[in-house]
């Protein structure tokens, strides 16, 4: 109702960001899929094949920007379909913190295990 | 006006055989977006083997892929992920102003382009599962 | 008809009234009575004489009166004559079967917009909606039921001041920095212009947008597609004084604005107008963004 609107500023950043994620991982999802079951197959993976990918700088950066726009974007998408669908006040602000919460590790631990992978960390 | 009844959540997705094209399509990108991000997270638990051993990582995944529940569950990711994609798209340019009318087209072409790229993957994800 | 609305309430006063006017009351109930067989029966010739009937299913509820608290549904027959609208079929249920039918309507030509009705499954206005553009209409029956995400009042009346609130909301009136010169000289708007806002100045407030929906159902902050193609129309307008503008655009862009839509297209689809709303809202979304731009 009328009240709610306050001057406040709410700006679409999230709105945008998560159009900006979308044109960047059509590309990255599409070439992971294509990458992993069709130019290797996913049942032929091994640690040294992971390794020898995971060892090119371009390559590396890609997965860690990947992980990082999918866990927005994904995450960003969550929360926004509980928003619409009424989620508000104290169980909102959980919510948001658990999904940030959820996020943080989910990137650490991708990044992490990609260091890992890459040979960096054994 | 003491009272008025509400109605409750009846008209809302027990009419689904009442909805149109976008209301579907929201449905479905909502629906793969969820299958996404679930994914995401079980994806980097499943990788994260590599921080234990180098055999271990090779081993869980080729013990996962001999699974032939597995490679079923994979088509269904790539069903999911095309479709997210090509909606997606579909969405962007919805975003764009571009294509407003057809929009109810573009969404019945973003279903049957998943289903053709699907379909001819089949082959490829399934081989040597059976 | 509109006598017989207060039967109820003459019963019930009936016993502390001098005898004399009971019994002119009683007359009147009477001739009342006679005079809604005659409906009854004069519906039933019509019926007879009529080419095609049709059968429509109607919505009751009304928490006042006993008995029909309990939502239900009400079939009437109704002879159908050509270029039958859904609310000719209503007024006829009305005046030859059931007085206490209650549903809003005024203008009966698509401009009143109090007619907004849930018929068939789609929001529609009930005077715009020809009976014989409705699938299988003399087959099957039309099922006639108040807007849905609107609380029910009565019948088909639903409450409509949530959408009038979100309408308010995003303070639709215009207001120009500068007004010509001389008392009598018009705001002039050039033709580009006039055509760019113009879909959006035909809103009727009828509500069907609103009420088709899946976000404003969800979420009842959001504004919801009338309240922001009326921003659209204002701030589209290239009269629109830049400050009143840039206050708008902030009422648009908070939370509850236009980030909610999810591009469904379904008021777009309903809209008895067919005024573009998807299209007004994205572009909305597009100006808010330009508008954050360039202050980042």
């Amino acid at each position: 109702m009328a009240e709610h609107y306050s001057s406040f500023e709410y700006k679409g950043t999230r709105w945008f960001l998560q159009r900006i994620t979308a044109v960047f991982l059509i590309g990255v999802l599409a070439f992971h899929f294509m990458l992993l079951h069709f130019v290797n197959h996913a049942a032929e993976v091994t640690f040294l094949g992971t390794q020898a990918r995971m060892q090119q700088v371009g390559y590396f950066g890609t997965m860690i920007a990947f992980l990082v726009t999918a866990t927005f974007h994904g995450v960003n998408g969550v929360y926004n379909a509980l928003v619409n669908q009424g989620l508000s006040g104290t169980r909102r602000s959980t919510v948001k913190w658990v999904l940030v919460v959820a996020s943080g590790v989910l990137i650490l631990q991708g990044v992490r295990t990609s260091l890992y992978m890459a040979g960096i960390l054994s | 006006m003491s009272q008025s009844y509400d109605r409750g959540t009846i008209e809302d997705f027990g009419r689904w055989k009442e909805f149109s094209a976008g209301m579907w399509a929201w449905i479905f990108h909502k629906f793969s977006g969820w299958v996404l991000i679930g994914y995401l997270f079980t994806h980097i638990a499943v990788l994260s083997t590599a921080t234990q051993s180098p055999e271990m990582y090779t081993q869980t995944i080729r013990s996962l892929e001999s699974l032939a529940i597995v490679r079923v569950l994979e088509v269904g990711l790539l069903a999911v992920a095309v479709f997210h994609i090509l909606n997606g798209v579909r969405l962007l340019f919805v975003d764009l102003g571009v294509g407003l009318e057809a929009q109810d087209k573009s969404f019945y072409a973003s279903l049957a382009v998943s289903a053709a790229i699907v379909v001819a993957s089949v082959p490829t994800f399934l081989a040597g599962a059976f | 008809m509109s006598t017989e609305l207060k039967e109820k309430e003459t019963e019930a006063e009936t016993e502390t009234e001098s005898a004399s006017s009971r019994q002119s009351r009683r007359m009147e109930q009477k001739r009342q009575r006679a005079s809604r067989r005659d409906l009854k029966e004069e519906a039933r010739e019509e019926i007879d004489d009529a080419d095609d009937t049709i059968e429509i299913k109607v919505f009751r509820f009304d928490p006042e009166v006993a008995g029909k608290e309990e939502p239900r549904f009400d079939t009437f027959h109704v002879p159908f004559f050509k270029g039958m609208t859904v609310l000719d079929a209503l007024i006829y249920a009305r005046d030859h079967y059931d007085t206490s039918l209650t549903f809003r309507h005024s203008c009966r030509q698509a401009i009143c917009g109090s007619d907004a009705l849930f018929v068939n499954g789609t929001q529609r206005l009930g005077c715009k909606t020809q009976i014989a553009d409705l699938e299988d209409h003399l087959g099957s029956t039309i099922r006639i039921e108040p807007l849905p995400h609107q609380e029910v009042v009565k019948d088909l009346v639903v409450d409509m001041e949530h959408f009038y609130d979100q309408m308010e909301a995003v303070e639709p009136f215009f207001d120009a920095d500068e007004l010509p010169e001389g008392e009598l000289e018009e705001q002039r708007q050039d033709r580009e212009n006039r055509e760019k806002i113009k879909m959006s100045t035909r809103c009727i407030w009828c509500g069907a947008c609103m009420s088709s929906c899946n976000i404003a159902a969800g979420d009842n902050e959001y504004l919801g597609p009338a309240a922001i193609n009326k921003a659209y129309r204002f701030a589209m307008d290239e009269r629109e004084g830049e400050d009143r503008k840039q206050q708008r655009l902030n009422i648009i862009e908070q939370e509850h604005g236009v980030w909610r839509c999810q591009t469904q297209f379904s008021c777009t689809e309903v809209c008895p107008k067919d005024i573009p709303l998807t299209e007004h809202i994205q572009e909305l979304k597009r100006e808010a963004v330009k508008n954050n731009l360039k202050f980042w």
